[in-house]
């Protein structure tokens, strides 16, 4: 095993524990994992999202890569001296001779260009209103977006897919697979759980009826939800567990054993010395 | 039985950090004494286990990424077992990821399957196109031209020069999508986006936490099956014949979860007893 190996098995296993040592109470090998985890994490997803999208697919559509003859005469050859004096600043985000991404030119990226430097803006106080018109375009791109999506998805295909097939050769009962019956239970709570939250009318007589019997179908969803969810978490633990026993082997120098006694040892330290501080006193 | 109550009503009030503690031993016991309890394979696990052993061979087959190292021991046996599973069957798996985290998740499985156990080519066998930002955006931009949204792969190359890209210009030239995932975008995207309206089948994994919200999906027919967390990844191993991380998590699981019921009851029997003695003064 290499030595990055071990160094990170070691730093990995630090992490892991610092951040279970919440569970016995806040501690600073907790406040050091976390802001680890915060910088490391805003780092990680700027990088990615400059390197795979803003680099190659905006700046590469802005500033392609073309034949030296393509470049020179009129607006291109002022529109790539902009190009050159960026590349002198950042050459590795701006090569010399354009961006070579399998792009051709679309000057129309100007305009989101131009909408996520609007968005930057909002970090000033004097041209924050610029960000508007940015997030306008974004709000109303994911709401047309979307709402064809739950149309299709979540209207007409849960309505299909939740009636009953009289037809089609199902068995009347199956406990595991499809059945009419079971289609009918799908049927009953769909119509219940509805009128639950039909609130135009009081609940009562046949409707309160029904709205109640749609509570025990909610209550049994919530159950179900809040077993996975106890599942996930279990599951999310022994994730944890298995890579701390690798990291607690010989290969990586016992790197959980020792983390383990030294944060054990520190904490207790810090318990021991928190009972024997006399009390604040307030005036 | 007085005395049963009192203690019942005593470790009602025991210190949270002791039950840490017990949830701590009882994961970690059976990871060191493992017990072999049986895994059976339910329904949505087989049903998705079925639609890829259909698929012809040489289909082209799109896995999408969309979970990190905060979900990976739930989606990252699945995804392991899934790619063995496509892979023994000759199929052409293509990789793409809607979550930035994803790549790393996406390379480290594919080293280890593609490259160290099946010994395949890359560019011919199984390419790793790799994440794009924009999360609904993307699988929009995929179903109506995957080439305007991926000119290059993860490794920069120029998808034009990718010989398993060639007749791959939408997401309909798929044959079947499988989508690990753990949250936005994921599942629900890709069928809103792409399955539904295209008619290319698909099948998922996701965090257990995200069942709920998908199974309506499953029911309707919209995806085929369901990997359930890391039940699920244990369950198709089963179904593939090779023992993974999910297996070995699964004596751990069943044991929490026994446990963890047992608080459960043990807590509402504490609160009956405290509300019957409240009455009862």
């Amino acid at each position: 095993m290499s030595g990055t190996e071990i160094f990170g098995g070691w730093v990995a296993a630090f992490l892991t524990l610092a951040i279970f040592s919440y569970l016995y109470k806040d501690n600073p090998f907790y406040k050091i994992a976390e802001h680890i985890f915060v910088g490391v994490s805003a780092g990680y997803w700027t990088s990615m999202f400059f390197w795979t999208q803003i680099q190659p697919n905006l700046f590469g559509r802005l500033w392609p890569k073309l034949e030296a003859s393509e470049m020179s005469g009129g607006l291109m050859s002022v529109w790539y001296g902009i190009y050159n004096v960026l590349g002198a600043v950042l050459p590795a985000v701006f090569p010399a001779g354009g961006i070579d991404k399998g792009h051709g030119m679309h000057l129309i990226y100007i305009i989101p260009f131009l909408l996520g430097i609007m968005m930057l803006l909002s970090i000033s106080s004097k041209l924050s209103w610029f960000a508007r018109w940015g997030i306008a375009y974004t709000v109303g791109m994911a709401a047309g977006l979307r709402a064809y999506g739950f149309l299709n998805s979540n209207v007409i295909g849960q309505i299909k897919g939740s009636a009953v097939q009289f037809v089609g050769g199902l068995p009347f009962f199956n406990l595991l697979g499809d059945s009419i019956f079971n289609s009918l239970i799908i049927v009953v709570g769909t119509i219940s759980g509805l009128i639950y939250f039909y609130f135009s009318k009081e609940h009562t007589g046949i409707l309160g009826k029904v709205g109640r019997l749609g509570i025990y179908f909610l209550m049994i969803s919530f159950g179900a939800s809040f077993g996975f969810a106890v599942m996930g978490r279990i599951s999310l633990l022994i994730g944890r567990f298995i890579d701390l026993i690798d990291y607690s082997k010989a290969g990586y120098h016992h790197a959980t054993i020792w983390i383990m006694i030294v944060m054990v040892a520190l904490l207790g330290y810090s318990a021991f010395k928190e009972k024997q501080a006399p009390p604040p006193t307030t005036e | 039985m007085r005395y049963l109550e009192d203690l019942i009503l005593k470790l009602g009030k025991l210190d949270r950090r002791w039950i840490f503690l017990i949830i701590a031993v009882v994961v970690a016991l059976p990871l060191f004494f493992p017990l072999g309890l049986p895994i059976r394979p339910t329904n949505a696990t087989q049903v998705a286990y079925n639609a890829i052993e259909e698929l012809p061979e040489n289909s082209k087959v799109l896995v999408s990424f969309e979970y990190g190292p905060s979900t990976k021991p739930e989606i990252h046996p699945m995804t392991i077992a899934i790619l063995r599973h496509l892979f023994r069957n000759h199929q052409k798996v293509y990789v793409i990821c809607l979550w930035p985290d994803g790549q790393f998740m996406a390379e480290e499985a594919l080293n280890q399957v593609a490259e160290n156990e099946f010994k395949l080519k890359y560019g011919e066998d199984y390419v790793l196109l790799g994440f794009r930002p924009g999360n609904e955006a993307v699988v929009k931009g995929v179903v109506s031209n995957i080439r305007k949204m991926y000119t290059v792969d993860a490794r920069g190359t120029l998808i034009d020069e990718i010989p398993m890209m060639d007749g791959v210009n939408k997401f309909a030239d798929f044959n079947f999508l499988f989508s690990a995932s753990a949250g936005y975008p994921g599942t629900v995207e890709w069928v809103q986006y792409a399955s539904d309206p295209t008619g290319v089948p698909m099948s998922t994994g996701t965090t257990s936490i995200q069942v709920n919200e998908v199974m309506p999906y499953v029911q309707s027919g919209q995806v085929k099956g369901i990997l359930a967390g890391m039940p699920g990844a244990a369950e198709y191993e089963a179904l593939i014949g090779q023992p993974g991380i999910g297996t070995s998590g699964m004596d751990a699981q069943s044991i929490a979860h026994i446990v963890i019921v047992l608080f459960i009851v043990l807590g509402n029997i504490g609160f009956f007893i405290e509300r019957k003695r409240a009455k009862k003064y």
